[in-house]
């Protein structure tokens, strides 16, 4: 399809480069413990972007037969009325594209009835009374091709899995809800699933008692799924597209020590086993890791192909594309590398904690404070500000180095390049959390208000 | 295309069998600073399957290829077959509604040149950007689409709807030195091309905004007395009531069911509260819901009483209660579930105006515009866009990252005044839930008070 698409496009416009992507999902859904229903989806379609008169123009459809033609042309009238870009399509590699594992076989064949069995174990042990369960299993095989005029071509099958479970516990008028989730490429074995049993459990035993909030500037430990407000900010000031804009606060930073030195991030498309990992990207760049921040100093920004040539720099490889729109940066895998800064040298030797320990080991000497595992409104505020202000959703008190239950009607508030200068302490609980991994985090001085 | 649909249900096995087919023509433009993102024209279509039978449960499937529709009902009757259940999914019934809804396209967008589109959102972009130099970024998208449904059941309906929709938005991003302020227009509307002519005003005054936040303070965290403006009140009533009178969270539940018994109170005799899916020229406004259900206004709180829930034809059965024409997906790649549509704090007394609210408020926050809101039922979150603090009965000065954290039993009670300058606004983006965004809904409200409401912020 790709082929006879870009042979369609030589000699009506100058330049073409194509994605073509097939998914095709099985989900099954318990609903209160119960299976309810079995889906199918597939889906194929093409998307098309063209350098016409050095103006750049895109097109997509989702019919099941398009026509070339039709295609090129509409591509072509986008072009007519875009900018002019100075667009270079990266030309066919002698040398092969990075090797990275994308596609598992268990996962692809895993029957209708092996992912039913998935849920049904996650419903039975996490059943309880006066708490509902919903569980959802989907699984996804995806074949993507890209290409484009230059000669390159890229192609490659992935599979990917999530499975969920949302924990609901209504008592009186409070209510609670509990959720975590294994996602990867491969299927999850027994200890996942189990991981994810345990991760449930912990945080809603620890949720049953209610306390009343603090209030202050207080030390608060940011979960891997707390933590997501934090990095928000600077994943939308990372991306070269902010740069390029002049919104972006770490702009002209490059090189400068912003945050803590022990703070290393990255982009890596190449971790084996998660279903964000590829060899190439959307835009037939082949995929490499990228240093975002390094010891705690701005790194590089990430760049599609139309952000890196205004740029005049590289694409990083982070080209994504859909159906339907132009390519813009996204991001792959966002990996935490926590390097020993010295200050809590002794607890990056010792051995990890399993992800479902509250706290990362971080809360033994906070006299008052809180572990946050979930914020409500994230990433509607002024994002890029680094500005961030929330009701919490699952959050509890720590007390003399204790857990002493949950808040409600809190909110917690900061500035994320603020409490990213010093990091507090690192958790021994890194885990993936959908297309991130990451440790807890200490964060101190975080604002905490209560009514 | 109905015929094609009437014989793909015929050769169903299933006990119960739908389908619904929907192509949609759409036209995209956006900027971003001075520079065009895209200009693009699309065209999506799709179909989408579920079957039920007796002892069994839901059997769903969704694809790009409509030459599959035969075979898809097949799978999905398959995949129904490999659920059993115990206890049996009923529906409730719906009269089998036949009809062709074509909603008013209002100056049909698939007949306006792709670079006319392209000049009036180069006019609102240009507009934010000529307001000060400090507007370092813009982005601005204009988005058309008609949409064209088909629906088919197999108790009878079959129906044909025209959708059109069109949304503006526009954000400016001041700046100076590190610190950075955002401005947000978002308009959506289900019309056409005649109804986004000549808002540059509105795209200044959010750019101007974004200006003045630069030499705002943050708002002080802790309780104040708020008085929301309508746009924000709409948000709120959506957040911190609507998604819990959708009857999916409480049918299976009967905790939740306890907790939300009609009847209950939940605010002061002041409050009504109610979602409206057949209001005229609404951006949540349909015909029928995607059960082939007509739409209707459901009142959900009468004078501070819980009298109404939103359903689907599922939860209605499982309740006793009647279905509501809720149950909506935002296309053929998803089931429908329990939405919202236009959904509104009634006004309060006419006459009753802003000053009525504040003048007794001696130190307050009057919060401005939304960012959004989310909720986890009890609590909820609602971002402001701006706001200003309010200080002996008189609006004083502005002030930026006014986030407010709800709850559901104490912050609806604490209502405690109602304007009445009831407007409809209608943005853009939509409601998110179960993976599906953007659903277009509208919220409706006039100024409202509440007496307490907590802030997050320094403290």
């Amino acid at each position: 399809m790709i082929d006879r698409l870009l042979d369609s496009a030589r000699g009506r416009v100058d330049n073409a480069d194509a994605l073509w992507r097939r998914e095709e999902q099985t989900a099954v859904a318990f609903e209160s413990g119960r299976l309810k229903a079995a889906g199918i989806s597939e889906e194929a379609g093409i998307n098309l972007r063209v350098l016409a008169n050095g103006r750049m123009g895109v097109a997509g459809t989702t019919a099941a037969k398009p026509d070339p033609k039709e295609l090129v042309e509409r591509a072509r009238a986008s072009a007519g009325l875009g900018e002019i870009v100075q667009l270079a399509f990266p030309g066919a590699t002698a040398a092969p594209l990075p090797s990275i594992p994308t596609f598992f076989d268990h996962t692809a064949n895993a029957s209708l009835a092996e992912l039913i069995r998935m849920g049904r174990l996650l419903v039975e042990r996490l059943s309880r009374p006066g708490c509902q369960i919903n569980v959802s299993v989907q699984r996804e095989v995806a074949d993507t091709a890209v290409g484009n005029t230059a000669g390159a071509r890229g192609e490659y099958r992935a599979t990917g899995i999530a499975v969920t479970a949302d924990l609901t516990r209504i008592a009186g008028d409070d209510v609670l809800m509990v959720y975590d989730q294994y996602v990867g490429a491969d299927m999850p074995t027994d200890t996942d699933l189990e991981a994810l049993v345990r991760s449930v459990e912990t945080r809603l035993a620890a949720a049953l008692t209610v306390v009343t909030p603090p209030e202050g500037a207080l030390p608060v430990v940011f979960t891997p799924a707390g933590l997501a407000a934090v990095i928000l900010p600077l994943e939308q000031a990372l991306s070269g597209k902010t740069v390029l804009q002049g919104s972006s606060p770490l702009a002209g930073k490059v090189g400068e020590t912003l945050f803590d030195e022990r703070l290393s991030i990255e982009d890596d498309p190449l971790t084996p086993g998660r279903p964000a990992s590829r060899p190439v990207d959307d835009e037939c760049v082949p995929s490499r890791c990228t240093a975002l921040v390094e010891r705690g100093k701005v790194g590089r920004f990430v760049y599609d192909l139309e952000t890196a040539a205004r740029a005049k720099t590289e694409s990083t490889g982070n080209g994504r594309r859909g159906v339907f729109g132009k390519p813009h940066i996204g991001y792959t895998n966002i990996r935490f590398r926590m390097t020993d800064g010295g200050r809590d040298g002794g607890a990056q030797q010792a051995a990890p904690l399993p992800s479902h320990e509250l706290g990362g080991g971080l809360i033994a000497d906070i006299a008052d404070g809180l572990i946050v595992d979930d914020l409500i409104g994230v990433g509607q505020g002024n994002v890029i500000s680094g500005a961030f202000s929330h009701p919490v959703g699952l959050a509890y008190r720590v007390q003399r180095g204790e857990i002493t239950g949950r808040v409600k009607d809190a909110a917690v508030a900061g500035n994320a390049y603020d409490v990213l200068k010093r990091i507090g302490g690192v958790g021994r609980d890194g885990r993936w959390l959908g297309a991130r991994w990451s440790p807890s985090l200490l964060l101190e001085g975080v604002s905490v208000a209560r009514r | 295309m109905k015929d094609r649909l009437a014989e793909s249900l015929k050769q169903s096995r299933a006990d119960y069998t739908e389908i619904r087919v929907e192509r949609t023509w759409s036209s995209a433009v956006a900027f971003r600073g001075r520079r065009l993102e895209t200009a693009t024209v699309s065209e999506d279509q799709g179909g989408f399957v579920r079957v039920l039978n007796k002892g069994c449960g839901w059997g769903i499937a969704s694809f790009t290829s409509l030459d599959e529709l035969p075979g898809m009902v097949r799978r999905a009757n398959e995949l129904s077959r490999a659920v059993r259940l115990d206890e049996p999914i009923r529906l409730a019934d719906v009269a089998a509604q036949t009809a062709d809804a074509i909603l008013d396209l209002d100056g049909d967008v698939r007949g306006i040149a792709l670079s006319e589109k392209k000049q009036l959102l180069d006019r609102y972009n240009g507009a934010m950007l000529a307001v000060s130099d400090k507007i370092v970024d813009t982005q601005s998208s204009y988005r058309d689409e008609v949409s064209e449904v088909w629906y088919v059941n197999s108790e009878g309906a079959s129906l044909y709807q025209l959708r059109p929709e069109v949304v503006l938005s526009g954000t400016a991003i001041g700046r100076r030195d590190g610190n950075i302020e955002k401005g947000l227009e978002s308009i959506g509307l289900r019309k056409g091309w005649h109804s986004v002519q000549n808002y540059e005003d509105r795209f200044r005054v959010v750019a101007q905004r974004a200006v003045d936040l630069l030499d705002a303070p943050r708002v002080r965290g802790a309780a104040y007395p708020v008085i929301l403006d309508n746009e924000l009140a709409g948000v709120f009533i959506h957040e911190a009531f609507g998604h819990l009178s959708e009857a999916d969270f409480v049918y299976e539940n009967p905790q939740a069911r306890e907790m939300m018994t009609l009847g209950r109170r939940f605010g002061k005799p002041v409050l009504n509260v109610g979602d409206n899916g057949a209001a005229t020229g609404l951006r949540g406004t349909l015909p029928y819901d995607d059960e082939g259900t007509p739409t209707q206004d459901t009142p959900l709180i009468t004078a501070g009483i819980l009298v109404g829930r939103l359903h689907s034809r599922e939860t209605a059965a499982k309740l006793g209660e009647r279905p509501t024409g809720n149950a909506r997906a935002i296309s053929f790649r998803h089931p429908p579930i329990v939405r919202m549509t236009n959904t509104y704090i009634a006004p309060g007394q006419q006459g009753v105006g802003f000053n009525d609210l504040i003048s007794d408020i001696k130190l307050g926050v009057y919060a401005c515009g939304a960012f959004g809101g989310q909720t986890m039922l009890e609590n909820f979150s609602f971002t402001a866009g701006w706001g200003h603090m309010i200080r002996d009965g008189k609006v004083a000065e502005l002030v930026k990252d006014v986030v407010l954290a709800g709850n559901l039993f104490q912050t609806l009670d604490r209502i405690d005044h109602i304007a009445g300058d009831f407007t409809w606004n209608q943005m853009g983006g939509g409601c998110g839930k179960g993976g599906q965004f953007p659903l277009p809904v509208t919220e409706g409200a006039p100024h409202v008070r509440i007496e307490e409401a907590l802030i997050g912020g320094d403290v």
